[in-house]
């Protein structure tokens, strides 16, 4: 078996006396699209902080390109080439397309100004654009205010912005939340283009037609443990909210 | 997401209604207005000494007005900026007076007294910021808190008195001898509001002062430490602060206990008649430096029209109310 991409394996996390995640092993190749599913409470917002670097596991161990790993902050996390898109908190609204797209990673004019500072907006504008097109993102002009954009386009930019930056895992928290059908739509094309170009897509969905439609293997959680992980060709809907809910068991 | 014709319209749409919305160009029609409105009514409003003296009440506002502008873009409020005049210029002043009492020669003792008064800043900045960042204390009253110690030690150290007795050259340094214009020290700041200008609007310093005040959780995810950009914001606030209470000291040759009383509320006024946002994440420093031209200029001017000084309040108020209406009126419109 080849290294996994990334990889947790026997993950705990306790807050107090409650264990929101017990014992988790999951791993993703390259080029796979996960899909992560389970009811609300199940531990899959508390999965994703672990992923992202969020939150420290209280046991267990996180592997990325089979290399041991633990992250003290997101920053740690994003650097090392692990991207996350959390759920509605993604962007800064007074703040244009290229301020977003380039945040915390800032691009600055040659020279002495840039030492000091000084920001290449025009470059970044530019690159911006090119970054989002690349992803399969066309808006309209990357120096308007995100306020200014519709919520489907807003929310592209957030996936632009993450995809790509990302260099290996996207972790992307309900990404078709909020969205009509045919953004929703260009959000899984996203997806696919990401899986194309060689990424782990972790994709958390509670639509499960979006997941069932992108996804190459589905891991279920309930109550803080994984209960399914299987091929998403094993699911259909009925077998999936089956596992999901606990009317199914599938172990 | 997609391109279509009805974004392209939008956009031009957009943009007729925000050149017409334009806070700064409306303040410069004010600003202009109201110059030729005095200098009509009272020939002799329009003269350079006039203009001088406009600028040397401009220079300590607009100083603490830019400390309180990137504040209150970062989603915060600096209620502490007056007390922090009063008091640096207190300390310093009195820094001053020991040092001239001990023979020390007038340069030196300047310097010494801008060093005091620089260190009085940085120290309300860091309380400001340990208790917001810290402690988690909101910063209206983490401010509020510094405020209310920063004027009560002015007094207990001063016994309400203005503190003289320092080197007698300091008020030649605040003379306009520039085309009659501009004093020494008051084309030091004028340079300072243009790199601090250039900061806001060009640097990162800037952009990550927009973005931690438009979604401080959009920040932090972009890997932006949040509190130590700010603590450079609350500690440049104050900072600001404690060059105008000893720019004061040059003007006036003492530190006045009262110095500074009610000043945050002028900087306020400033920068929200200038169009920031108190929500944060908004606004423009050529708005803020247009609000605090028309408080400078408002005060002068009616002195010249013999309207009781007490008016300027009164006169401050309505821009403010109308400043905040109209900002108010063009969220509406775009939504």
């Amino acid at each position: 078996m080849t290294t996994p991409l990334y990889e947790v394996r026997n993950v705990s996390k306790h807050y107090g006396s409650v264990v929101a995640l017990d014992d988790v092993s999951l791993s993703i190749a390259p080029g796979e699209v996960l899909g992560l599913v389970g009811d609300n409470g199940a531990g899959k917002s508390t999965l994703v902080k672990i992923l992202s670097g969020a939150h420290s596991p209280t046991h267990g161990q996180i592997f990325l390109e089979g290399e041991e790993r633990s992250w003290n902050s997101p920053h740690e996390a994003l650097e090392a080439g692990v991207e996350t898109l959390y759920q509605d908190s993604g962007l800064a609204p007074h703040l244009s397309v290229s301020a977003n797209v380039f945040l915390g990673r800032e691009e600055y004019v040659p020279g002495i100004l840039g030492k000091l500072g000084f920001l290449a907006q025009k470059k970044m504008d530019l690159d911006a654009h090119a970054n989002l097109e690349r992803v399969g993102i066309a808006v309209p002009q990357s120096s308007r205010s995100i306020s200014q954009l519709s919520g489907g386009q807003r929310q592209a930019v957030a996936i632009g912005r993450a995809v790509s930056w990302a260099s290996k895992v996207i972790i992307l928290d309900e990404p078709t939340n909020h969205l009509g059908a045919r953004q929703a739509g260009e959000v899984l094309a996203i997806i696919r283009r990401a899986k194309a170009q060689g990424l782990g897509v972790i994709f958390i969905s509670h639509t499960l037609p979006h997941v069932l439609e992108v996804t190459d293997r589905i891991v279920v959680l309930r109550l803080g443990k994984i209960v399914a992980n299987a091929p998403t060709s094993e699911f259909d809907a009925e077998k999936l909210l089956g596992t999901i809910t606990g009317l199914i068991d599938s172990k | 997401m997609v391109h279509n014709s009805g974004d392209h319209v939008n956009s031009i749409k957009a943009r007729a209604k925000s050149a017409l919305g334009n806070q700064q160009v409306l303040l410069l029609i004010v600003l202009t207005v109201m110059i030729l409105g005095f200098s009509l009514k009272s020939p002799d409003f329009f003269a350079r000494p006039v203009f001088a003296n406009i600028l040397s009440d401009w220079y300590p506002l607009i100083l603490i007005a830019i400390g309180e502008t990137f504040v209150i873009i970062s989603g915060g409020i600096d209620l502490s900026v007056g007390a922090t005049v009063g008091f640096s210029g207190v300390v310093s002043a009195i820094a001053m007076e020991h040092l001239t009492t001990a023979h020390y020669g007038p340069d030196v003792t300047l310097f010494i007294g801008f060093l005091v008064a620089v260190g009085i800043g940085l120290i309300v900045g860091i309380l400001n910021t340990l208790m917001i960042t810290k402690a988690g204390v909101v910063p209206f009253i983490a401010t509020l808190v510094t405020l209310g110690a920063g004027e009560g030690l002015s007094v207990v150290f001063t016994g309400g008195a203005p503190i003289g007795g320092g080197p007698s050259n300091a008020i030649n340094l605040s003379v306009a001898n520039i085309f009659g214009l501009f004093s020494r020290p008051g084309l030091l700041i004028i340079l300072l509001v243009i790199v601090l200008g250039l900061y806001l609007h060009k640097a990162r310093f800037g952009r990550y002062t927009f973005a931690i005040g438009s979604n401080p959780f959009a920040a932090r995810a972009a890997g932006i430490n949040v509190n130590r950009h700010l603590a450079k914001v609350y500690i440049l606030s104050a900072v600001l602060s404690s060059f105008a209470g000893y720019y004061f000291y040059l003007r006036l040759s003492v530190g006045a206990p009262t110095t500074g009383n009610g000043a945050e509320l002028q900087a306020i006024a400033a920068v929200v008649i200038g169009g920031v946002a108190l929500s944060g994440g908004q606004g423009n420093f050529l708005g803020t430096v247009l609000g605090a031209s028309i408080i400078s200029v408002v005060a002068s001017g009616l002195l010249f029209i013999n309207v009781p000084a007490n008016w300027k309040q009164v006169v401050v108020a309505a821009l403010i109310f109308v400043a905040v209406f109209l900002q108010e009126l063009r969220t509406r419109v775009r939504k």
